[in-house]
């Protein structure tokens, strides 16, 4: 019983970090209908500069959180406006943002092996300190409370920027119909170039407590990480931001359960959802039928 | 007349082509070209420098002194070594080879570090008859009685590893044992072993669970693992599940009397930059050079002075470094002892020294198959020393013991 109930909340957590992992992913497709075959690689990008603020520099990973979505909102305008409108307005974007996507990742890959080297590399979890914390009776490491947290603080704050600002109706607009957006006067361009840069820093903030949740970093842990932010978008809902947390969930929780009873299996897990939404609710669990937009 | 005359001309013409033919046949090569592959990227890629790092050394040094003495030529010949990046994948690795055997026509091939990158290598080098000196690819299944070209040099094949840690566990009479292993050939095998080791001596492991090689979250394993209240806890990984299961053990709070991993004896500067040396205290595992050091050395530098002339590369030695050092030393000793230069008298003269030459790296000795048996893997256990560093005693074996054991772990 004592394992079941670890396991239950072990994957609720887990899959609010997932949700994070996904959502930079989905709030991406949501506006530009592009998927960011590099958004593992971003992932992987944030945890080795939050490795590099507190191996060197000795800054705690929730300081460095404002640090690097600086950094990589900074980093995302440049590579929004060198590559995007150029991709939207070819002939097949879906298809060159395939293969533009995946070059930058490679290129990501690279240059992280060139300065890094290959070594995996890992904040310890006694960056939070030795304490845990208790929940129903089960004990957990104190940095996967940090992490919910700081997942669930992303969170609101994409559902507060969506739903009470101005520009974020304007997001929504966009997400929508981008054709009819442009025609009632938003400024689509900027739109799309802000939202680009907000996924790129929600998957930095994703690679920040990674450590914690996933484990050590590596440079070719991008596209596996890809993979699965995937399986999570696709299982919510494609294009639907607050969808992923469901995705993220219901990955978490199923995830803990097969490593609790069917180990062996876990790793077939994300293809194994993926199919099974694909076939039997291909719009996501909570979606309009973003894919055919 | 004319009889006799022809009967010259043929002999003469004889004599000419037998003097032909054995001068072509003995004509020493101008360097001795070794041909070998290394990963720069991907999962294998910090065990597959470092080994290629010690074999690069072993050319540099054997070159210092010009060349490496080869006997079916009577002298010493210079090094070549020709090296690819196959990346850490199979098909590169599979292409490389093969060209390093058709086009650059090496004549000695050192597969790329573990089992995975050597499985490619192994009936390449069998279809062309060319001798694979093998330094760490350990997997049972490439040393079969009809494949004479493939020698282990370094490691027993994986599933000798648990010897001495089952008789440890056998002797220590420890009852309730808990096997966690990651599912691919290397971890797998080691586990099959342990577990029919303990079986035999009447103890039934209380947890025994394959997990996906790419598991990262240990979380939930462990608490699966205790609920069935192991006295020991036994982990078989590579290196990024030993880090994701040490740093899992450390946040989780769970204590157990004793825990043991595969790769702090191999990889400790690795794994304790990711995990911080408290989560490796009184944590068991298989030493390897140059935390084991053995002092009977007759071929080739002892562990000291190997470290000491490593440092002009600026780098650290660690065990795959001493594994792709040790890997020429073989190569020196074959080279030493094959009276023709010949793939197939490099194999028997590998055969004739087997069990006589100690390295660095331990006994070398290979059975018929090719496989290593000479060196084993004792059981080690870390333990603090002073605030924040480790210290390291080998348990088990009795003859190379250098401390007690402190079990149950505080």
């Amino acid at each position: 019983m004592n394992l079941f109930v670890y396991t239950i909340i072990a994957g609720i957590m887990y899959g609010i970090f997932f949700g994070l992992v996904g959502m930079g992913l989905n709030i991406i497709f949501g506006v530009l209908k592009m998927i960011n075959l590099a958004h593992g690689d971003f992932i992987m990008l944030g945890s080795f500069l939050a490795y590099w603020l507190y191996g060197f520099l000795g800054i705690n990973p929730l300081v460095a959180v404002p640090i690097v979505a600086a950094v990589f909102f900074l980093l995302g305008l440049p590579l929004y406006y060198a590559f995007v409108p150029r991709l939207i307005k070819s002939k097949d974007p879906e298809m060159l943002s395939f293969i533009l996507f995946f070059g930058l990742s490679q290129v990501m890959e690279a240059l992280v092996v060139f300065f890094f080297g290959n070594n995996q590399r890992s904040i310890p979890s006694t960056a939070f300190g030795s304490a845990g914390f208790t929940i129903f009776g089960q004990r957990f490491p104190i940095a996967w409370l940090i992490t919910c947290l700081v997942a669930l603080g992303a969170f609101g704050f994409v559902y507060w920027y969506l739903q009470h600002t101005r520009m974020g109706r304007a997001t929504r607009a966009v997400m929508a119909n981008r054709d009819e957006a442009l025609v009632s006067g938003i400024d689509v361009e900027r739109i799309s170039a802000l939202v680009f840069c907000m996924g790129l820093v929600l998957a930095s903030i994703a690679g920040i407590f990674s450590f914690f949740v996933i484990g050590a970093s590596y440079p070719s842990m991008g596209a596996e990480l890809t993979t699965v932010s995937f399986a999570i978008i696709v299982l919510g809902s494609l294009g639907d931001p607050l969808g992923t947390i469901l995705g993220g969930l219901i990955y978490g929780v199923a995830v803990m359960f097969m490593q609790s009873y069917f180990s062996s299996w876990a790793e077939i897990l994300p293809y194994v959802l993926l199919i099974a939404v694909m076939l039997f609710r291909p719009e996501g669990l909570v979606g309009k039928a973003a894919r055919s937009a | 007349m004319f009889r006799l005359k022809s009967k010259f001309i043929f002999l003469s013409i004889a004599v000419l082509v037998f003097t032909a033919v054995t001068s072509f046949a003995a004509k020493p090569p101008k360097v001795i070209t070794i041909g070998t592959l290394y990963a720069s990227s991907g999962s294998f890629a910090t065990s597959s420098t470092s080994q290629y790092r010690g074999l690069k050394f072993w050319v540099s040094q054997v070159n210092k002194e010009g060349g490496v003495f080869v006997k079916a030529f009577n002298k010493k010949i210079p090094v070549k070594l020709v090296a690819y990046d196959d990346q850490g994948q199979t098909g590169t690795a599979g292409m490389l080879y093969n060209q390093l055997i058709t086009r650059d026509r090496v004549n000695m091939l050192v597969a790329d570090f573990g089992s995975v990158l050597t499985s490619v290598a192994v009936p390449l080098a069998k279809v062309h008859k060319v001798l694979l000196f093998d330094p760490t690819g350990t997997a049972a299944k490439f040393f079969t009685p009809d494949n004479q070209f493939v020698v282990l040099c370094s490691l027993p094949t994986s599933g000798q590893w648990p010897y001495a840690l089952a008789d440890f566990l056998i002797q220590k009479k420890i009852p309730r044992i808990a096997i966690i292993y990651s599912s691919n050939d290397f971890n797998q095998s080691q586990a099959v072993t342990l577990h029919d080791r303990l079986v035999k001596a009447g103890i039934n492991p209380v947890y025994y669970q394959a997990v996906p090689t790419s598991t990262s979250n240990y979380s939930v394993l462990l608490h699966g693992i205790e609920a069935t209240k192991p006295d020991a806890v036994i982990e078989f990984g590579f290196v990024p599940n030993d880090i994701a299961f040490l740093e899992g053990l450390q946040s989780s709070g769970l204590k157990f009397k004793m825990v043991f991993t595969i790769f702090p004896g191999q990889q400790l500067q690795l794994i304790q930059k990711n995990v911080g040396p408290k989560a490796l205290y009184y944590t068991y595992t298989y030493p390897t050079p140059p935390l084991l050091k053995y002092n009977d050395v007759n071929f080739g530098p002892t562990l000291d002075s190997f470290e000491q002339a490593y440092k002009e590369t600026g780098k650290k030695v660690d065990f795959l470094v001493v594994a792709g050092y040790n890997t020429g030393l073989i190569i020196e000793k074959t080279l030493d002892a094959a009276k023709s230069f010949d793939q197939l008298e490099f194999r028997k003269a590998l055969a004739g020294f087997s069990g006589k030459v100690k390295t660095l790296d331990g006994e070398f000795k290979i059975d018929a198959s090719g496989a290593q048996v000479g060196e084993m893997l004792p059981v080690a256990q870390f333990v603090p020393q002073g605030a924040d560093g480790l210290d390291m005693h080998i348990v088990y074996p009795a003859n190379l013991k250098t401390g007690n054991e402190i079990y149950p772990a505080p």
